[in-house]
């Protein structure tokens, strides 16, 4: 293992993605090796040249499985290779990124494989909504009866009230994931839906209905790293990821100064500009974090695509479809390709992936040299941006 | 005495002074003797690494800042369904979450005044609620 020098790149020569979906025809680990196949065939190297691996799992519980890193270590073939098993909630994938990029960075490792992978489905939907309201603060905001979406709801509630943003927007929201949905053959859910339908659909935490809230899926996803010099010998079409950005947030939400605003995705986003030397108008294709449409409303003001407030007019313009400003979540986004927590994020680091190289089918956006990701764990407790470059 | 609809965690001292302020309709939080920073709900420690905190009385009184109406609840609360999570800005600019009893969805607005009342659910447990501060028809 030699020493990358601190000015070397790092760039992503693998990439392979299970479909995502209620998938009882397969366990945690046979998901994963359902992604890290493809992974490896992309790159053309076996594990026998991969360093390490990073495994991105956020619940024991949704796996039922204790540790279930080394689960999915063991059984992908890394026999006794260095394994770090990553959690940031939501955001577990794009930790298992940051985290990859650095062991190149700092020499540990040339090559990487990240492992992003989750059952929710299989403990049942009762469970996965206990668990994820226990995500709140379990003596301040559990005891009330607070669930997941509910967070998102209170947010939704003051953005309409702050900015006029409407149901209607919301709604768009949800039409646009369903539309791209249909284009990507991994997504859990191939079906359009009309923005009538999505403005009637059955109230889960008002003002958010069940067509605003993400699925609960089961899937995995991976993607392989490498320092410049692998890289380069690997592919002749490295994305270079240039820019990271991370922050974090109180655990109450309630101690927050604005419920308009993820102040950790305005932080993440800054920093990952900074270090790539790019700016929000540079962006090409994004994946941003749209757990709930106003997620995703909130994520185009946050990272700088449109003026705080103007979240639902953006929207309502077209502006985040392919032929608007910057096209995002043209993968379906985690409302309809699905939101596999651990998975996530390195499904977002493969979707920008092909979209920088040209691969991503029918909702290619044309001429895409510079992609954005950005994942949200939580509320924000944990956030991270992160810039590929072709 | 347990505190809130449903949890598990043991009652520490913190909470065993919280609820029996509770009890006599008081809210306490605590507040930091070296760098002043206040906390409701109340903390053991303060954030800037300081243990030497100390209880205060904290208002009662503010305006609804946001809401949501839960008909989707977790199987724990199932049994309290459909109910209203909010947050308010209490009169000293703090914030607190708690259920809203005493509206219909229809009457909730931001910038309500609400205040924070006791609500005993059951023998053994207690909780602090939002109630509107007329009464809505």
């Amino acid at each position: 293992m030699e020493c990358s020098c601190l000015t070397e790149k790092i760039g992503v020569v693998g990439i392979g993605h299970a479909k995502f979906g209620k998938r009882t025809d397969a366990t945690i680990r046979e998901l994963a090796h359902e992604a890290v196949k493809p992974a490896l065939e992309d790159a053309g190297i076996t594990t026998a040249d991969i360093d390490a691996s990073v495994i991105g799992v956020a619940g024991d519980v949704f796996a039922a499985q204790g540790s279930p890193g080394a689960l999915i270590h063991d059984y992908v073939g890394m026999g006794n290779k260095p394994m770090f098993r990553v959690e940031a909630a939501c955001a577990t994938g794009s930790a298992g990124v940051r985290t990859a990029w650095s062991l190149i960075k700092a020499g540990l490792a040339g090559v990487v494989i990240v492992i992003g992978a989750e059952t929710m489905t299989h403990s049942g939907t009762p469970m996965a909504t206990e668990w994820m309201a226990r995500a709140g603060d379990t003596r301040w905001e559990y005891p009330f009866g607070i669930t997941f979406p509910s967070f998102y709801a209170l947010m939704a509630t003051r953005h309409m009230h702050e900015f006029g943003t409407t149901r209607m927007q919301l709604s768009m929201v949800s039409v646009k994931s369903h539309k791209y949905g249909t284009m990507n053959p991994y997504a859990h859910l191939q079906k359009e839906v009309t923005l009538e339908e999505a403005m009637k659909s059955v109230p889960i935490c008002q003002p958010l209905n069940l067509y605003d809230c993400c699925l609960i899926s089961d899937g995995a996803a991976a993607a392989i790293l490498a320092n410049e010099e692998k890289a380069k010998k690997i592919t002749d079409t490295p994305i270079w990821i240039t820019g990271l950005g991370s922050a974090s947030d109180t655990m109450m939400i309630s101690e927050r100064p604005s419920l308009t605003s993820l102040t950790a995705s305005k932080l993440a986003a800054e920093r990952a500009y900074e270090m790539a030397g790019v700016t929000p108008n540079d962006i090409d294709v994004a994946c941003t974090h749209d757990c709930f449409s106003i997620a995703e409303i909130m994520s185009y003001e946050d990272l700088g695509f449109c003026k705080k407030g103007d979240g639902g007019k953006f929207i309502e313009e077209g502006q985040s479809h392919i032929g608007g400003r910057v096209p995002i979540n043209v993968d379906g986004g985690l409302k309809s390709k699905g939101h596999p927590l651990g998975a996530t994020g390195v499904s977002m680091t493969v979707e920008i992936t092909r979209q920088l190289r040209g691969e991503a089918w029918k909702r290619q956006v044309s001429d895409a040299e510079i992609g954005l990701t950005h994942n949200v764990g939580e509320t924000g407790q944990y956030c991270f941006v992160h810039i590929y470059m072709r | 005495m347990k505190f809130g609809y449903t949890s598990w965690l043991p009652e520490t001292d913190l909470m065993v002074k919280f609820t029996e302020a509770l009890k006599e309709g008081k809210l306490i939080g605590t507040k930091c003797r070296k760098c002043g920073e206040k906390y409701l709900p109340p903390r053991v420690h303060c954030k800037c690494g300081s243990h030497e905190v100390e209880w205060y009385e904290t208002p009662t009184r503010g305006k609804l800042f946001s809401y949501t109406l839960i008909t989707f609840p977790p199987d724990s609360m199932a049994r309290y369904a459909p109910y209203i999570v909010a947050i308010a800005e209490l009169e000293d600019g703090s914030r607190l979450l708690a259920q809203i009893t005493g509206v219909s969805p229809k009457t909730l607005h931001v910038g309500l005044p609400v205040q924070v009342v006791p609500h005993q659910i059951s023998e053994d447990r207690i909780v602090y609620k939002f109630k509107p501060e007329q009464p809505i028809s």
